[in-house]
């Protein structure tokens, strides 16, 4: 099977004044692969380096050393997200323009014919349950409108790969139920999604594989059965074990 | 919060009636009255300035936007200068025009954006100057060119005596004893309204307070140049000349004509007025 | 292009959904409509006065519209995040350079149009007569005009805050729009090396006082006295030149910044 998302000795390295002009290692050497119809989970504590790993692969920032590839194309050019999709962990939009409007807006950024957008747009709309508001300004939304707005415009150009940055972060029990709905609808469609999450629950009930970056490296990569299965405890306690978390004695 | 309210309300009062008490005294000390204009008032000394640009602002729509800038102006005098000390070389300034030859590709190629040819209003079109004129007094009204400039403007080509003569009064209000303002407005019985009696008078006027400002004034500087304002008592003792004939009294005419050659800076042209208007009177009296 | 077009028209969007020009327009009517209500010597034709001011606001109020729409096109989709869900898309950071650039120009000439159709209105009503030539040519440079400091501040977005920005190119612009013409005339009466330096920016800077047409307009300067198209034509490329220019530097600029 062909790796939609592919990452080579990735390496990223910060330097910033309020460093002191010195170097910080957000990547050493990253080698992660994601294969095609698959859904995977990109973990690690606070810092570790996956918000880095995805601002590479859209395009932010560029990598020190290695490269990353999109469907074989390297993210350094724009084509590379012709077939992508991103759901922001903070959902901010256009405020003066309508959901509707939005969602025209990018549709016409992927160069969709405009009578498959009309379509597409209310096919979404209906999707997020956002029809009865989509003539609305969007700073009129509620916060979990407008992460289903998010929603819609990642989906807007029928995605074969979804990347989700903490998707069901600040939502309610039942926006994280849709936002799990809409990633199992996708993988059942053949779609690959790559998101990256706290919520290890989660992760372990939808992802097929995970990755585990702890302060830039990677630490684990594999099947969730495997892993359970090979450290005999459930994700929460490998993920623990992996970063080499120590609980105190009591 | 009602007491927060009520000591702001205090404090309000306090500070309303310490301004009431302190303004009128203010303004006896400093003498300060307001215009009642809100520009004037709110520009202060600097009005004058404003005032004075307005004025050229006037002569500015007077050539429809073909203007010298200060720079230009600067470079016409230094030219001028250049013209006298060199007169072999001829006359510089008439052979570029004010702007003079362009520095440059990029002032040659501004010029096709602007008025380029020197014109002056004609006809009705002169009134297109009136609001400058306006602001300008409105600024400054002891700018008294403005109001005469105007006046002439008003009656001479727009036809329009009675707003002439309300711009000068209104002129003479600021500035009453000002020999020129009176000057103009008889200039208005004589010529328009053909009251001459009211012309005589205040010609007279204006006879008294040229000689009030005047006459303490010296002729002229160390360096030779005028002081007096010469030619306006010229003027004066001219309109005089005028409503006297006017009025048929030719014999008085012909005394103001004497004193009129004895100010002059032309007394050969004044002489030839003194010989018709004897010839006049003897022609009267065949 | 096609993706630029779909930035720009975002732009014009926002533009219109703001209220600065409605503001701005009202407020330009209504203080020409006192001018209009004043009475000068009971002369009805005086009309090159207003003209004057009309024009005088309208220049002000164009300039704060493009300078203010441009300055803040980048800060604001950088500040509000907009701009990571953008480049996510299949899209480059020039092509958004050039699409908010495009945006800010197409609205601002929209709401220069509105004006000028205004005062040409004004105008026509008291000389009943209406030079349509020489409107348009005042537009359409007044426009070109435009192009360059909307240019000139989407550079500045890309090194300065807002408030800086802003201020600088509004300092800058009103700058040589009133003493650009006359910087070589300065330095001609300057000792070395400022009459040098002063020289130097004269010939670097862009003139946007050529861009100028108010006093023809004003003073009713029509048929063989306006400009030659021609002179209009060149005047314009110009303008588009050094627009590029800046907006070159702008997306070179914005190439490398960080985004947060």
């Amino acid at each position: 099977m062909n790796a939609v998302l592919r990452t080579e000795n990735l390496r990223v390295e910060y330097r910033s004044r309020e460093l002191k002009q010195q170097t910080k290692v957000a990547l050493a050497g990253l080698n992660l692969s994601v294969q095609t119809g698959e859904v995977f989970g990109f973990l690690g504590p606070n810092g570790a380096g996956k918000t880095t790993t995805m601002n590479v692969l859209l395009g932010y920032v560029n990598a020190t050393a290695g490269a990353a590839y999109l469907f074989d194309v390297n993210v350094r050019e724009p084509i590379a997200r012709q077939r992508i999709g991103y759901l922001p962990e903070l959902t901010y939009y256009y405020k003066f323009l309508t959901a509707e409007e939005l969602l025209r807006f990018y549709a016409r950024i992927f160069e969709i014919p405009k009578a498959e957008t009309e379509a597409r747009i209310d096919q979404l709309l209906k999707l997020v349950e956002l029809e009865h508001a989509r003539k609305r300004p969007i700073r009129t939304y509620s916060k979990g409108m407008q992460q289903r707005a998010g929603i819609a415009q990642a989906l807007i150009n029928n995605p074969d790969l979804l990347l989700l940055d903490e998707p069901t972060s600040g939502l309610d029990p039942l926006g994280r139920m849709k936002v799990r709905e809409i990633i199992q609808r996708l993988k059942n469609e053949g779609k690959t999604v790559f998101f990256s999450s706290h919520e290890l629950g989660e992760v372990e009930t939808i992802c097929d594989r995970v990755a585990i970056l702890h302060q830039g490296e990677l630490k684990v990569q594999g099947r969730v059965d495997d892993l359970v299965k090979e450290h005999q405890c459930n994700l929460e306690q490998v993920f623990l074990k992996v970063v080499g978390y120590q609980p105190q004695q009591s | 919060m009602r007491k927060a309210a009520l000591i702001l309300i205090l404090l309000l009062l306090i500070c309303f009636s310490l301004v009431a008490w302190l303004q009128p005294r203010y303004e006896t000390r400093t003498s300060v009255a307001t215009s009642g204009n809100v520009l004037a008032d709110l520009l202060g000394d600097g009005r004058k300035m404003v005032a004075d640009y307005f004025y050229v602002q006037a002569d500015v729509y007077f050539h429809s936007g073909y203007y010298p800038s200060v720079f230009d102006q600067a470079r016409q005098q230094e030219e001028s200068d250049s013209d006298v000390a060199h007169p072999e070389e001829g006359n510089s300034q008439e052979e570029n025009g004010f702007m003079g030859k362009p520095l440059d590709w990029i002032e040659r190629f501004s010029r096709r954006f602007e008025p380029s040819v020197h014109t002056h209003l004609e006809g009705k079109k002169i009134g297109e100057i009136l609001p400058w004129m306006k602001l300008s007094t409105d600024l400054d009204p002891n700018r008294i060119q403005t109001y005469v400039v105007t006046a002439y403007w008003l009656r001479k080509r727009l036809g329009k005596s009675a707003e002439a003569e309300d711009f000068l009064r209104s002129g003479l209000k600021a500035n009453p004893h000002s020999p020129d303002l009176l000057y103009a407005l008889g200039q208005i019985y004589l010529q328009d309204r053909k009251d001459y009696p009211h012309a005589k008078n205040l010609f007279l006027a204006a006879l008294r307070c040229w000689h009030d400002v005047e006459d303490p004034k010296p002729l002229k500087t160390e360096t030779g140049e005028e002081v007096r304002n010469t030619l306006l008592l010229e003027q004066i003792l001219g309109g005089l000349a005028e409503e006297e004939a006017a009025a048929g009294r030719l014999d008085q005419a012909l005394r103001y004509l004497e004193q009129l050659k004895a100010n002059a800076s032309d007394p050969a042209g004044v002489q030839q007025q003194i010989d018709k208007m004897k010839a006049r009177i003897n022609a009267e009296k065949k | 292009m096609n993706k630029i077009f779909a930035v720009a028209a975002v732009v014009i969007k926002e533009l219109y959904r703001r209220k600065d020009f409605y503001v701005l327009f009202i407020l330009t009517a209504l203080i020409t409509g006192l001018m209009w209500l004043m009475n000068f010597f009971h002369d009805e034709q005086i009309v090159r006065f207003i003209k004057e001011i009309c024009l005088m606001l309208i220049w002000v109020c164009s300039l704060v519209i493009a300078v203010t729409t441009a300055a803040r096109q980048i800060p604001a989709e950088r500040e509000s995040r907009t701009i990571f869900p953008l480049l996510a898309k299949p899209i480059t950071r020039w092509q958004v350079m050039v699409g908010k650039f495009l945006g800010c120009w197409l609205a601002t000439g929209v709401a220069l149009l509105v004006f000028y159709i205004f005062v040409a209105l004004v105008s026509a009503s008291r000389e009943h007569t209406l030079s349509v030539d020489a409107y348009f040519q005042a537009f359409w440079l007044h426009w070109q005009m435009l192009g360059i400091v909307i240019a000139m501040t989407m550079l500045g977005s890309v090194t300065l805050s807002v408030a800086a920005n802003m201020t600088i190119i509004f300092i800058v612009s009103i700058g040589i729009l009133v003493m650009g013409g006359f910087l070589h005339k300065l330095a001609e009466r300057m000792t070395e090396p400022s009459a040098s330096l002063l020289t130097a920016i004269y010939f670097i800077i862009p003139h946007l006082e050529l861009f100028n047409m108010r006093e023809l307009i004003i003073h009713d300067w029509t048929g063989a006295n306006l400009p030659r198209w021609t002179d209009v034509l060149g005047d314009t490329v110009y303008g588009l030149a050094y627009s590029a220019f800046f907006l070159i530097a702008a997306c070179l600029v914005f190439r490398r910044k960080a985004l947060n």
